[in-house]
């Protein structure tokens, strides 16, 4: 592994939320070779340019504070670096700020959502006050059995619906599991249902930088 | 920058639930967005196949720039969705909409599908369909949106007749542009649909098919084509003069998803000099002409410092027939390899591929090499005027497998006319040659050994070739002959793969069929027929069904031989080689005589005599 001197943070929203995480990369390869910044390739037999995502996105799903890392070879201005790359970008993926990594990505455990959901709110509230929300979570091993309840760190219901969940690589759970349940529940079917992670935490609750 | 909401709304409503939905949304860098208001023309390119076919395309990506650099005019793409796509979209209310604006097409100026290949009509029928159109012509009265096709297949486009207002036969670059400016001007004048179409027909290579009366004689041959309301009697062939300074894409749209090709294509020449008597492409594309190294260089920066791509190809029907093709490769690799950009070469001919070539492009990766030699042996090699000799296939093998590959792939057809069983073991001595050339190479790695697959595909005469009189063999024929060949093959080093029959034979009639087939498609389409090149969706028992039921028979089309005087379906055309050449042509392949290529000696072909003598100047 490198040593990432760069971190973007970055929108993916409107169109570019059907960009799938595996497609990401090549986007971000292409706008950075487009920028010409002086950035970092792996060594080796085949050298390709560096990037890391912090935390992949599901597809139809949209953030407006997604986190990813590469090297620059050469010190280039944060805004600078900013605009370059934003020249070279799908018009709905926007570089906000460009930093150096305070955080690492493995201390990443917490996600927060906005959502806006077609969906019956008194029902919604009745349903989340259920003592268990049990779904099932698919994992490399197959299917398991999840308790949503205690794993949620944060619920708002109003016009729009707050959700904190946790995230990273050692537990991630995804807020599309709450609608899926709630449609069981309620034997609705969700007809809109747009869903914006809007930051990332670390394990005490401070937003990831 | 204008875009539908409404329509990006119901999107969202089922787009997450679709395989790759990236394809089905546009945005991507490169796609050309305007306002609205500003916009007098419209035009939706259709692509009738999937996605990562029709955005692999380079005509698409030149026509696309092309119209969009007009500030007034709007060039939209749009391709053809995958069945669990157009389900949704069918289930929703959801029309064929264009990739940019979403904006549904049907309301569009033109709707211009390419035509590639003959086994994409019934895709084009469903386009129309889901855009919420009448596929018949007749049937669609206003004067837009009027459907445009053009491409190689449109050099036959009577199977398609009836669902097309006009056809752009040759080169598009300045045909397009001009029946936008005849639309513009109707739509001021409030001409209608017939008024615009007989103008459509005075531009040089636009054709209006409802403009000509066909008659048929007892035996089902052509009778007469007569043209109406000042139609020219024979639409000819446009073509760019001046190859170098035609317009070349300065960017690509750059797909989020993968695509078939998904790299940077710079066009170096157009048209060929071979005249391998099998091949459509080498007939209808010509003259030979070619950019300068220097253009050709320019190009390839600017496409790839805009995409951002780190592949380029280039492309042509040959490309090692380039005059300076040396040169070429010197100064573009000085170029790609400092900005570790791939170059990848397509298209090069046995005879010409030189160790220097060679070395230029090795350095990208290390998989196969796929070699054309068509035929088997010596003599009906010369009677398909392939002009390559067994030691120029072993010659480039060598150098191939000395250079690290030990993998080869071989094309060659089956059923070419004058063809005996003598040629169809010709076809495994060569590949047996092959696998003996790689292990006379001292340095070869040991424990390595080499692999050579055979690719068979089935002959399909085409029209505007010298071979457009030739019957398709017939299934029988074609299946001894693979026979024959799985027997004969032992070695377990030879692999053989077979295309499906009855694939070529649809594609054949197809290819020289005539206006009355188009009822034919119609029916098939009718019976749920769509995206015939896909094994998967492939269905010949509806084929058989549709040309059963009007009354038509596949073998009068595709197994028949053809008389030199017999009025072909597609004499109004004309694409610049005359017909005297075909005859001859096909008259010496029968006696196994060669003809030289364009370098080497004129062959008096009639593109000069329809266009100039400068055309071919340098070749």
């Amino acid at each position: 592994m490198p040593n990432v001197n760069t971190r973007v943070f970055f929108s993916k929203t409107d169109r570019a939320k059907y960009i799938s995480h595996l497609d990401l990369y090549r986007v971000f390869q292409r706008a950075l070779i487009k920028s010409k910044l002086p950035v970092w390739y792996t060594e080796g037999f085949n050298p390709h340019l560096y990037i890391q995502f912090m935390l992949p996105l599901s597809l139809g799903q949209e953030g407006i504070r997604e986190a990813a890392d590469f090297k620059l070879t050469e010190n280039v201005p944060y805004e600078e670096v900013t605009q370059r790359l934003n020249s070279g970008l799908p018009l709905d993926l926007r570089i906000i700020e460009t930093t150096c990594p305070v955080m690492k990505n493995t201390d990443i455990t917490q996600a927060e959502y906005e959502i806006q959901a077609e969906l019956n709110i008194d029902k919604f509230r009745e349903f989340a006050k259920s003592e268990k929300i049990l779904v099932e979570k698919k994992t490399k091993n197959g299917v398991s059995e999840v308790d949503l309840k205690p794993n949620i760190s944060k619920l708002e219901i109003g016009d729009k619906i707050i959700l904190r969940l946790p995230a990273g690589n050692n537990f991630n759970l995804n807020p599309s599991l709450l609608f899926e349940a709630y449609e069981k529940f309620s034997e609705e079917k969700i007809k809109r249902l747009k869903i914006v992670r809007t930051n990332i935490y670390n394990q005490n609750g401070e937003i990831f930088r | 920058m204008y875009r539908n909401d409404e329509m990006m709304k119901k999107l969202d409503e089922f787009l997450p639930d679709v395989q790759k939905p990236s394809r089905y949304i546009g945005g991507e860098s490169g796609s050309v967005v305007k306002d609205r208001e500003n916009v007098d023309i419209r035009f939706a390119f259709c692509f009738p196949d999937t996605y990562e076919i029709g955005m692999s395309h380079l005509g698409m990506k030149i026509l696309y720039g092309l119209k969009n650099k007009v500030p007034n005019y709007w060039c939209e793409r749009v391709f053809m969705p995958l069945p669990d796509m157009e389900e949704k979209m069918r289930e929703n209310g959801v029309l064929l909409y264009a990739l940019e604006s979403l904006d549904p097409i049907r309301d569009f100026d033109f709707i211009g599908f390419t035509v590639q290949y003959e086994l994409c009509y019934t895709t084009i029928l469903e386009m129309l369909d889901l855009a919420g159109l009448p596929v018949l012509a007749k049937e669609r009265t206003s004067l837009t949106p009027i459907v445009m096709g053009g491409g190689p297949c449109c050099c036959n486009a009577e199977p398609l007749a009836d669902f097309f207002d006009i056809f752009a036969i040759g080169e598009g670059e300045e045909m397009n542009l001009e029946v936008m400016r005849l639309m513009e001007e109707c739509k001021k004048n409030g001409s209608s649909k017939a008024e615009f179409l007989e103008k459509a027909a005075q531009i040089e290579g636009i054709y209006v098919p409802s403009l000509y009366d066909i008659s048929y004689n007892d035996d089902g041959t052509v009778k007469a084509i007569t043209a109406k309301k000042n139609a020219p009697e024979k639409v000819k062939k446009r073509i760019v003069k001046d190859f170098d300074s035609v317009y070349s894409p300065e960017n690509f749209v750059v797909p989020f998803t993968d695509i078939v090709h998904n790299r940077a294509v710079v066009e170096v020449l157009r048209g060929c000099i071979r005249g391998c008597r099998f091949c459509q492409a080498g007939f209808i594309y010509r003259p030979f002409r070619e950019k300068k190294s220097e253009t050709v260089l320019r190009q390839t920066k600017t496409l790839c410092e805009n995409t951002g791509y780190d592949e380029v190809s280039l492309s042509s029907l040959s490309t090692s027939d380039f005059s300076d093709i040396e040169g070429l490769l010197s100064t573009l690799t000085d170029y790609t390899s400092k900005n570790r950009i791939n170059l990848s070469l397509p298209s090069l001919r046995v005879d010409r591929f030189s160790e220097k070539i060679f070395e230029e492009i090795s350095s990208v990766r290390k998989s196969g090499l796929t070699f054309a030699p068509e035929a088997g042996t010596q003599r009906l090699r010369d009677v398909i005027n392939k002009n390559i000799t067994e030691s120029d296939v072993l010659n480039s093998v060598k150098i191939a497998f000395e250079g690290g590959y030990n993998a080869i792939k071989l094309y060659f057809m089956l059923g070419l006319p004058t063809e005996t069983n003598e040629d169809i073991r010709g076809i495994y001595s060569l590949a047996k040659a092959v696998i003996e050339e790689f292990y006379n190479n001292p340095n070869r790695k040991k424990g390595k050994a080499p692999s050579v697959s055979i690719s068979l595909s089935t002959f399909i005469p085409k029209p505007f070739t010298p071979f457009e009189f030739e019957p398709q063999a017939s299934e029988e024929e074609i299946k001894a002959k693979q026979k024959l060949i799985m027997e004969i093959c032992v070695d377990k080093k030879i692999s053989i793969s077979r295309s499906k029959y009855d694939v070529s034979l649809l594609e054949a009639v197809l290819a020289r069929g005539d206006r009355r087939v188009g009822k034919a498609i119609y029916l098939a389409w009718k019976k749920g027929c769509v995206l015939d090149g896909w094994d998967e969706y492939f269905d010949f028992g509806k084929w058989k069904e549709a040309f059963f039921e009007c009354g038509l028979e596949m073998e009068f089309y595709a197994n028949r031989k053809r008389s030199y005087d017999e009025i072909s379906p597609w004499s109004h055309i004309n694409m610049l080689v005359s017909h005297e050449f075909f005859v001859e042509e096909n008259k010496r392949a029968h006696s196994g005589i060669t003809t030289p290529n364009c370098r080497e000696k004129c062959a008096d072909c009639g593109v000069i005599r329809n266009i100039g003598a400068d055309c071919c100047k340098r070749i």
